[in-house]
Formats: structure tokens, sequence, C-alpha cells
């Protein structure tokens, strides 16, 4: 069945990339506010204000200086020469260094400018939700700049794979709350700080960490982040001289992916990619692939918005699984789906042994330790380059370091061995 | 005369308001559920509400988390859900609620969910995550089978939008007691009664508070305010939450419970 809104009829007809500004909420027809009544001025008072803080030159000034100077904007776009030859050399491979970022992924872009937009709507407080704890860091630095309160809400299973990012928020000042519901994970850790928010809007505002939630969040999210796709456009422009044949980033909820699409849509001639989380494979419910058709990926409502969602037969949400906390969730954001749906963007999956090889062989030929998220996103490059036609040029977004995943990675690596032996006698 | 008119008109008449217990379907197993629905109907329960589990319920606190994850471990599912709603009405008439997300609704679809619905005997639905303006299907759908709507008005929700909650409603308006998820409280927030006030100057519509509400002074307070319907959930999930840890039924002493709450939601 279809879900209109009867407040915004011609949102379901919306063409084009995105949302247009007259139908706000809506990507053709997923997308919008299916919230909690209590939040529903809260989500008005952030869109009006939002619109404000986007046409006021000196908040707008303070965030251009923040992203250069304290983020560390632009990040380089680096051609990857060793990975492009170990791959059989036909291609170009650029990578988009958003692992370079202060805090070591892009989530800080967003963080600073819902930060700032929460400051300048006078509110004290921010609250968070974080998988991979990325986010959570990127929140805790911001409010820690900004001067505000900061409670970040964290699956407790996360918790203990991303335990070096769980002192850095401690140490930034803000308070990690630990979450014990459902799987866990990132999507418990939504519901928490939803319900959070539900009693605190006065003074609290929710900067959600990907493009997902109800309106306004996925817009602001795509417009803070699609400063990456802004940059690479131009960088690629002057290095290959030309754009790219393909761009390919990893998808969880989707905003370092949205965030580089979002200068390309137009170019029909570039090929976007999104890359899910493929876990243990698509047999069973051990992964986080909702845009390769599934028995479990449905439509359906999650976290205010509509989208695809992963759910069991009885319309309960699944819970995931993921060697990547930033990619183990139920949803993706309602652009992403629409992005899907009308074809202009391909989505795919790379499972967690193609993500962990990946990641293995960037830090071995380029000295480069990327975040397991991104290795998806490598992990595609790495199958489809040697398929490309001779001279192609890819750009790959390497949207976070991977310093934090040492422990995953090192786990991993321990079960396959164990297996292996095991498999030997 | 619907279900709800008679309950509301029939409170009034009798200087109280409707009392209005709530429990989650099929917690913790199908057949404790409908004793459990029984002794809220023995107590003297006005109208009944129940909630369909969901796996994220957003606007719910721990109680009531807790409560929807031991009905989906039961077997809670659409099918069954529908006939322990057929299996309640063939010993009650008072109006049947539903609290649902809109997950639920739309994984069956809003026609079949709706018609299904209505044709088990649910009288209301009210999606605690849909607001009027994305209703859509499901609003049309809930009016296409006689299911009437409820949406939940708060503190936060300014006197122009309460105009327009008011005006999507059919059976009566959800006033939360205090901003926040559902949950048992020990005092009761000062600003409901502002937030009744301000929904009386919008609206003559039955109001019924909720969130929050756990004891017969709370109920009598709230009674005193104005409003028309008195909703208990946490309080008493609690309860029966307790009894399915030591194994007992809850039975006698929800009846007892509700037999007081009953008793508070008499006027003077």
């Amino acid at each position: 069945m279809k879900i209109k809104s009867t407040g915004s009829a011609k949102a379901k007809n919306a063409k084009g990339a995105g949302a247009k500004r007259d139908e706000p909420g809506y990507f053709g027809r997923f997308g919008g506010m299916f919230a909690p009544e209590t939040l529903m001025p809260a989500l008005a008072e952030a869109w009006e204000a939002y619109g404000r803080f986007r046409g006021d030159e000196r908040w707008q000034a303070e965030y251009g200086r923040l992203l250069s100077t304290y983020c560390g904007r632009a990040t380089p776009l680096y051609e990857a020469v060793n990975l492009g030859e170990r791959l059989g050399g036909r291609a170009r491979i650029f990578l988009k260094r958003e692992d370079l970022n202060h805090t070591g992924a892009h989530k800080i872009t967003n963080a600073l400018g819902q930060a700032l937009l929460a400051r300048f709507m006078g509110k004290e407080r921010l609250i968070a939700e974080t998988g991979a704890g990325q986010h959570g860091v990127a929140t805790a630095t911001a409010a820690a700049l900004l001067g505000m309160e900061c409670d970040i809400f964290m699956g407790t299973v996360d918790m203990q794979r991303q335990l070096p990012n769980v002192y850095r928020m401690n140490l930034l000042g803000a308070r990690v709350v630990p979450v014990d519901s459902g799987g866990r994970t990132l999507k418990d850790a939504v519901n928490e700080a939803m319900r959070d928010w539900t009693r605190t809007v006065r003074n609290t505002h929710y900067a959600f960490g990907s493009a997902l939630g109800p309106h306004p969040f996925p817009t602001i999210v795509r417009d803070f982040q699609s400063v990456i796709g802004r940059e690479c456009r131009g960088q690629i422009r002057a290095a290959a001289g030309r754009l790219p044949d393909e761009v390919v980033a990893c998808v969880g909820g989707g905003s370092n992916a949205i965030g580089i699409f979002s200068a390309f849509i137009k170019d029909k001639g570039v090929r976007l990619t999104g890359v899910e989380a493929g876990g243990r494979g698509l047999r069973g419910t051990q992964h986080a692939v909702r845009l390769t058709p599934s028995p479990h990926s449905r439509l359906g409502i999650l976290h205010g918005a509509y989208s695809y969602v992963l759910q069991d037969r009885d319309g309960q949400i699944a819970d995931t699984h993921s060697v990547s906390a930033g990619l183990d969730y139920s949803g993706v954001g309602p652009e992403h789906a629409y992005l899907f749906e009308s074809g202009r963007a391909n989505y795919t999956y790379a499972t967690d042994e193609e993500a962990v090889g990946a990641f293995r062989l960037l830090c071995e030929a380029e000295g480069i330790i990327p975040a397991l998220e991104s290795s998806h996103a490598v992990a595609y490059a790495v199958k489809n380059v040697p398929k490309m036609a001779a001279g192609s040029v890819v750009v790959v977004n390497l949207s976070g370091r991977g310093d934090k995943d040492m422990d995953s990675v090192a786990k991993f690596l321990e079960a396959r061995a164990i297996s292996a032996t095991l498999n030997d006698r | 005369m619907n279900r709800y008119e008679e309950a509301f008109k029939g409170a009034k008449a009798r200087r109280e308001s409707a009392l209005i217990p709530f429990a989650v379907a099929g917690d913790p197993g199908p057949e404790a559920f409908l004793e459990v629905i029984k002794a809220y109907v023995d107590g003297g329960a006005d109208v009944l509400e129940i909630g369909y589990p969901f796996s994220d319920p957003v606007a719910d606190g721990p109680v009531n988390q807790r409560a929807a994850r031991r009905a989906i471990k039961a077997g809670l599912n659409h099918a069954l859900f529908f006939s322990l709603v057929k299996e309640i009405r063939s010993f009650t008439d008072i109006p049947i609620g539903l609290l649902t997300y809109a997950n639920t609704i739309n994984h069956l679809g809003a026609e079949a969910f709706c018609k299904r619905a209505a044709r088990a005997g649910i009288d209301s639905v009210l999606v605690a995550d849909m607001p009027p303006e994305e209703s859509g299907d499901i609003g049309v759908n809930m009016r296409k089978h006689g299911l009437g709507r409820v949406y939940i008005v708060s503190e936060f929700t300014p006197d122009g939008r309460m105009r327009y909650i008011a005006g999507h409603v059919d059976s009566f308006v959800y006033v939360v007691s205090r901003p926040g998820v559902t949950g048992a409280d020990t005092a009761l927030s000062d600003s409901v009664k502002a937030t009744l006030k301000r929904l009386r100057s919008v609206t003559d519509k039955p109001a019924a508070v909720g969130f929050g509400i756990s004891t017969p002074e709370h109920a009598r307070e709230v009674t005193k305010a104005g409003a028309q319907g008195v909703i208990v959930g946490s309080a008493l999930v609690s309860m029966i939450e307790d009894a399915a840890d030591k194994g007992v039924s809850p039975a006698r002493a929800l009846k007892k419970r509700v037999k007081e709450l009953k008793a508070a939601t008499r006027r003077g």
C-alpha cells in the first residue's frame, strides 16, 4: 500500500532529485513525518529555523570558518595508484578522504552544522544516537566546542565493539547513555534518543546522525553533507579532467552516500553506487541489506520515515548484523529509497568477509586504514574495477578512518582462523 | 449512537468520567490477556484501550516496551490479535480503542487492516507515530470502515494545531498529562489542567487524559479538571508483569485496582 501525505498531495508525484523546496519532507513517495505528536511542534520549529539559519550570512560564515579551520575541509581527493595497479590497472581510483576530517569521519560536518543550528534556535542541550560511535564522537566534539550539554545514546553491543569511541565521548564531556533494549545496536539507540527528545524538546536539539528520521532531518543532514559532493566534483575535474564514471559510497542510514551523490545526481553519465552491509550473506537475517530485494526488506515506517525497512513476516522490525556498527541498521534514509526506485542510483552489498578483505588491502597497498563502514565501498571497487572499461575513473568515498575498528577486525580474523583450523581437521 | 458516544453519555449522566484501562494484546500470553481484559470489565471499565505490540515503540516507556516484547514472544500477530478482539466482543459491548504504530497497519495494508479491525469489533484507532497530516490511506480507510480516529495533544501543542487535531478526531482527543513516553508517575503534572482548559476553548469533543496516571488520586484530579476519560496504562501493565514473573494470575488484583480507580472517577 502507498502512504501519501494529505498535507502535501503533490509530494507523491515529486519528480527529479530529492524533494523540491515546496514539497518538503518527501522524496517521491518516501520520507514524511511519522513522529509522536509531542515532537511535531519541535520538528516544525527545526524546519522553520533551518530555513532562517541557511539564509543567515553570519551563521553561515561561522559554519564555513569551522569547516575549514576546525574540521580540515576541504578534504583531499587522493588517487590510489597502488590500489589501481593491484586491481589490474584498468581504472583510475580516487579516494575522497573524509577519513582526514577532525574526529576521523564525515560525521563532524553534520554534527557541527546541527550544533550551530541548535545554538541558533537557542537550545542548550544536544542529544544523538550513535552506532559506530563516530557520530557520537562528532556530536560530543561539537558540543564541547560550542559549550553545550550532550547525551549520546548507544546500544550496549556497540559500546563493546567500539569501546575507544566511548572513552573519547566521555573525555569530550558527553554522557554516554547505554541502551539495552532490542538488538542493542543503532536502531535501539535511535528509539531511546527519540524517547528522550519527547520529554526534553524545549531545551534540547536531536542531532540525527544520518539522513534518517522524520522530516526535516533527511533534508538537513543531506544538505550539511552535500559539501562532500561539491568539493569532490571540483577536485575530480581538476585531477582527471572530467567527471567520474562512477561514484561509490557505503550506505547505512546513508549520509556519506547522499552527501557525495548529491553533487552528481544531475550528471546522468555518472553511475552512483551505494554499498550496503551484506553481513554473513543474504540467506537469513544476518545482514543489513535493504535495497537489494530479499524476503525481509519491505516498505515500512521506522523512526519517522516511510522507506525500505527490514522486518519479519508480522511487521516487527528485524534485527540486523554487520561487522561494521555504522551500517548495522534496519532502515535506510528515504532519499536513498527514492534514488533506488527511480533507478538513478544502484545499490549492492559487500559481505563482512569482503569488507575485511578490502580493509586489509587498502592498509597494505596505500597505507590507509579505512573504517569498516567505508571498507564496504572499497570492497565494491575491488570486485568491480577489474570489469570496467580501460581508462575508467572511479571515486570511492572513504567516509572514515579505521582506528576504532582494530578490535572488531582482530576478532573477525581470529574467528575465521579458528574456523579454518577446524575445517582443516 | 456509536459505542463511544454511549459510553461518554452514560458516564456524564452518572456524573463520572469514563475509566479506560490499557493492556498490550497478547501480554503475557493470549489466554492470560483475555483474563486481564475480563478483570478490567468486571472491575467497571467504561472503555478498553488495547495496544498492538511493536518491536520499536518510540512513544512507550520501559514498562510497555517490556509488555510488547512479552506479547511478541508469546506469538501475537495480526491473526491472533483480531481473534482476541473478537473474543473480547463476545463478552462485552463497551468501546475498544486500539493503540498501534504506523508500520503495523502498513504491513498488512491500510484497507485490509481497517476492514479486519472493524469486523473484529474495534471502535477507534490511535496511531502513536502518525500525526493527522500523515494519515493518508490509513485515515481514509479508518473512516470508510467506521473506525473512530483518535489523536494526541500535549502541553506543547499550540492552540491552532489543537484545533486542527480536534478537527480530525472522531472518538476522543487523547491528552497526554505530560510530555515524554508512557509510564507511571508518582505525581500528576500541573500542566494537564492548563492543557485541558486550552482544549476546551477549541473543541467540545470528549477528552481523555493518559500517560503517567497511576493512582485513584490521579484519576480523581483529572476528572475534577474536566476530563471525560481517564486512561490508566503502565500502572496496570506493571501489575500484569509482576504476576507473570511470579507465575500467578493478576486477575483478582487487577479487578480490585480497576474498581478503586473507577470509584475515583465519580465527580463531587
